[in-house]
């Protein structure tokens, strides 16, 4: 086994489909970002950690989302803007996604791989005077937040960005937008948890959870691969979490969503930043592969597991029209595949992350657009699973119990 | 800008034998037929016509392949059906299938029924020097042969197998090329294999005479036909300058000390054909694995209807027999699309097809006493050497696939960790070595090995013809609402 860990790029098949142990300290559900990171900074520390995943790692959002790192303020988080406890939610959100930015920097030499993160900049669009007013007020929010970006218009933005279309008007410009490599962070993770001792057992599904009364481990999980013992839990389950935490019962307040993502043939070199737009749906870079990923949050079909959710050609030729106005270089550009992922979100878009104080033991990790942020709370929740008492406690908005609890007063009353 | 169309009874996709053969059923019985293809002119591979600014002044000069091929496109005349040409396919939910023709805005139309007729491309084989320049498949050649009038290179090794393996040496000898030898991966015909032949031939004398044919033009020509041996390397300084071939076991694997080095140009391989599954498995049809009929093949009942209501399959994309059968199937096709449609009697139905299905149980009888002759055997997929690139979209070699395959007999991670299959090819020349890599590795047989999850566009499309403007951007994340909700399309299947 060592030798071939050695020798791996990945984690060898003969370690994620040997037999499930019949205890762990720790059990992290699910195999994506979250939770490898999670399985990673525990082993590294000593704890002793399981990962169960019911398909195969990084197949879900962490390995289908486009890789991108948003840090303008997207219009959706913008819709409460008139109160003013949403605005310091908001900033604060802002302020963490700074430092989850900060963790990516470094995350390629702690993890010694390559994760193809590039700080490409990022534009963010107006084609109306009211989206170029909607980009100021942004900008008013980012200077407080201390999110470095700019308005461009007029000339300068024909001088620095001559791809982008004669209806765009206006532009917030961000420079330390960009981008990493979804299809490695992850399995990259789950390689060095291994390295420190982590197991991780893929095609392992978690079927019920028992909370145990009495004395030893707190936790029986049954699994298809047969039941294991924890003294803890880590739900890190993405757009199923609430169906992980429901078998303990809690509720969490999440939603989930199947994107449609488009990707190109390559072609020669036309755009470093990434373009997003104020009013209209678009996240549109150029890869290392000099391919174009167009994507922003287009709607695909749900489809029941096993099956994958199914592109859909509306929000093709949707996105596609949104990209080709921006940049109309794209016209003949062909598109030549397209993929969905199903991504996890929050009603009010913080993370789910920490202890719930309802089912001690029981730990979640999941958050709103979570590939930026899902290293970053996955050290802080595992520093704070280490030594509780020195690390800094999520704010309360942050907790598992918030939909739980409100919906026992709701019952109440 | 995709325009919407009013719908049809039936769209046929694939102008070839099979889908002539349905589109002319059908229509014969009442039924509003499109019949969509992507090439320049009908025919499909088999009765490729002359590409554009090539004129036939005499057709009785060329050849009997090409005279049946033109009278059947010729019998689509005055039938009624609405004949599109340089039109892709490019995706289907449910009823809803969108075409793009070349140079023009996408379009949508519903199709109440569905004959996949497809059709088949070579089998990929991947073996060092296989990217040389100079090597090409067999249906390159023959398209370049066909459309173009031209052949390249001067001299030219053929090794392939199946009935290809005779009859197209045979036929770009007749083109002018100059065919060094030929190599037939299966054993040389035995007595017993002439017999069971023979007593297969009631109703096949056309392929048969054909098959004699091909063996006398090949003697003509003084090609020599070698019997089990591959290829197994092609090497040259930026082309083809030598090619090594080797004598093979009843699996098809190399025999060590056979190898013999021929200096020739061109190398044309052509190890038969697979069926092209994209559009079916978009469609969420069910298949089975029948190697000597390409791999993947849809499963179908007795009306070649597909386990996807409204969807049936006919032709060599439903397993590769040939155009005789084609034409067969897509007649049944045709008319079991106009019998569920109720344009036609059962009764009716039952009679018009009887004769095709005379002479599909002879031809299936033929290819049964073949089998031992032409069955594919694994070895082929087994001569890649560790540079050897798999993947030629992505320039992925087995050496980058290997530690991705020693974690995983998931292809979809194989395809996210190394990118093979990710290019404009989606995987149709990849897919096939990277499952046959994944099932050696894994030690299970390569029908377990599940393909990539298929996806929209089958074949690519400019952002120009896709994008619609008048779509208005959803309000994702803000009301649980999405704008895509009048989308109904089927999910598509994710193998288990």
């Amino acid at each position: 086994m060592t030798d071939a860990l050695d020798a791996a790029r990945w984690v060898p098949a003969e370690h994620s489909r040997a037999p499930l142990p019949s205890s762990t300290d720790v059990l992290v559900i699910g195999g994506g970002i979250a939770g490898t990171a999670m399985a990673y900074y525990l082993a590294k520390s000593g704890v002793e950690v399981t990962l169960v995943e019911r398909g195969e790692l990084n197949r879900e959002a962490s390995g289908t989302n486009s890789g991108s790192f948003h840090l303008q303020l997207a219009i959706h988080q913008l819709s409460g803007q008139g109160a003013e406890a949403d605005r310091e939610r908001l900033l604060g959100e802002a302020r963490l996604s700074l430092e989850a930015y900060a963790v990516w920097q470094e995350l390629g030499d702690e993890l010694d791989g390559s994760l193809d993160v590039h700080q490409t900049g990022g534009w963010m669009v107006a084609e109306t005077p009211g989206e170029l007013q909607t980009l100021r007020d942004k900008y008013e929010l980012e200077q407080r937040a201390g999110i470095e970006t700019e308005v461009v218009t007029g000339a300068e933005l024909r001088r620095r960005a001559p791809y982008l279309s004669e209806t765009v008007i206006g532009a917030t410009y961000c420079p330390i937008e960009g981008h990493a490599n979804p299809l490695v962070v992850a399995p990259l993770y789950a390689l060095r948890a291994v390295e420190h001792g982590a197991l991780i057992r893929t095609r392992t599904e978690v079927l019920s959870i028992e909370v145990n009364r009495a004395k030893g481990r707190r936790f029986t999980v049954h699994t298809d691969a047969g039941p294991i013992d924890a003294n803890r839990v880590v739900d890190c389950a993405g757009a199923w979490c609430g169906e992980t935490a429901a078998m303990v019962g809690l509720r969490l307040p999440v939603r989930s969503e199947g994107l449609h993502v488009n990707v190109t043939e390559p072609r020669p070199h036309l755009l470093t930043p990434m373009v997003q737009h104020i009013g209209r749906r678009l996240t549109l870079k150029q890869t290392e592969q000099n391919t174009f990923i167009i994507g922003g949050g287009w709607p695909t079909p749900e489809a029941p597991r096993p099956r994958r959710y199914p592109t859909s050609w509306h929000s093709a030729a949707g996105s596609t029209a949104v990209a080709v106005s921006v940049v109309p270089a794209l016209a003949d550009v062909r598109v030549v595949r397209t993929w969905s992922g199903v991504i996890v979100f929050t009603d009010d878009f913080s993370p789910v992350v920490g202890e719930s104080a309802l089912v001690p033991g029981f730990h979640a990790c999941v958050a709103s657009t979570g590939f930026t942020f899902s290293p970053l709370l996955a050290r802080r929740l595992a520093e704070q699973m280490i030594s509780p008492a020195s690390a800094s406690p999520f704010p309360e908005r942050y907790s598992l119990d918030r939909a739980t609890v409100g919906t026992l007063r709701m019952e109440k009353s | 800008m995709p325009v919407s169309d009013p719908s049809t009874d039936l769209l046929v996709v694939g102008g070839g034998p099979a889908g002539i053969s349905a589109a002319r059923s059908a229509a014969a019985a009442g039924m509003n037929v499109v019949l969509a293809d992507e090439r320049p002119t009908l025919g499909g591979q088999i009765y490729k016509q002359p590409g554009p600014g090539f004129t036939v002044t005499d057709p009785a000069a060329m050849d009997g392949q090409f005279r049946y091929g033109r009278s059947l496109i010729d019998s689509l005349d005055g039938s009624g059906v609405d004949v599109r040409l340089r039109t892709s396919v490019v995706a289907v939910e449910g009823r809803r299938v969108f075409l793009v023709t070349d140079g023009s805005a996408a379009r949508e139309l519903t199709a109440r029924r569905l004959v996949l007729a497809p059709g088949a491309h070579d089998r990929p084989v991947a073996f060092p020097g296989w990217t040389l320049p100079g090597v090409i498949t067999a249906g390159g050649l023959q398209t370049l042969a066909k459309t173009q009038r031209v052949l390249p290179g001067e001299r030219t090794l053929f090794a392939g197998s199946g009935p290809v393996a005779l009859a197209f040496p045979a036929q770009l000898g007749h083109y002018g090329a100059d065919i060094v030898t030929a190599l037939e991966a299966g054993p040389a015909p035995r007595p017993g294999d002439f017999l069971r032949i023979a007593r297969a031939a009631r109703g096949n004398a056309v392929l048969l005479r054909d098959a004699a044919r091909y063996r006398a033009m090949l003697l003509r020509q003084r090609i020599p036909l070698r019997y089990g041996r591959i290829v197994v390397r092609a090497e040259g300084d930026g082309r083809v300058e030598r090619v090594v071939h080797a004598a093979v076991d009843a699996d098809w694997r190399v025999i060590a000390g056979t190898e013999e080095t021929v200096e020739v140009d061109v190398l044309c391989v052509g190890y038969g054909f697979v069926a092209s599954l994209e559009l079916m498995r978009l469609a969420g049809c069910d298949f089975d694995y029948q190697e000597d009929l390409g791999g993947h093949v849809v499963r179908r009942d007795e009306w070649h209807r597909t386990s996807v209501d409204g969807v049936y399959a006919a032709g060599d994309g439903a397993g590769v027999e040939g155009s005789f059968v084609a034409i067969d199937e897509g007649h049944i096709a045709g008319l079991a699309a106009a019998m569920d449609a109720g344009a036609m009697s059962e009764k009716d139905a039952a009679a018009a097809s009887a004769a095709a299905r005379r002479r599909l149980a002879r031809r299936r009888a033929l290819n049964a006493a073949t089998k031992r002759l032409y069955r594919v055997g694994p070895g082929i997929f087994e001569l890649p050497a560790d540079d050897t690139v798999i993947c030629r979209c992505e320039a992925v070699r087995r050496r980058d696939l290997a530690p991705a395959i020693a974690s995983t007999d998931d292809i979809n991670l194989v395809k996210a960790y190394t990118r093979a299959g990710m290019g404009p090819c989606q995987g149709r020349i990849c897919q096939r070595q990277v499952s046959a890599l994944i099932a050696r590795h894994h030690g299970r047989p390569v029908e377990d090995v599940a393909l990539a999850t298929p996806r929209m566009p089958v074949r690519p499309v400019p952002i120009g013809a896709l994008a619609d403007p008048s779509i208005e951007s959803p309000t994702l994340f803000l009301s649980g609402e999405t704008t895509g909700a009048d989308d109904t399309a089927p999910p598509e299947v994710t193998e288990p």
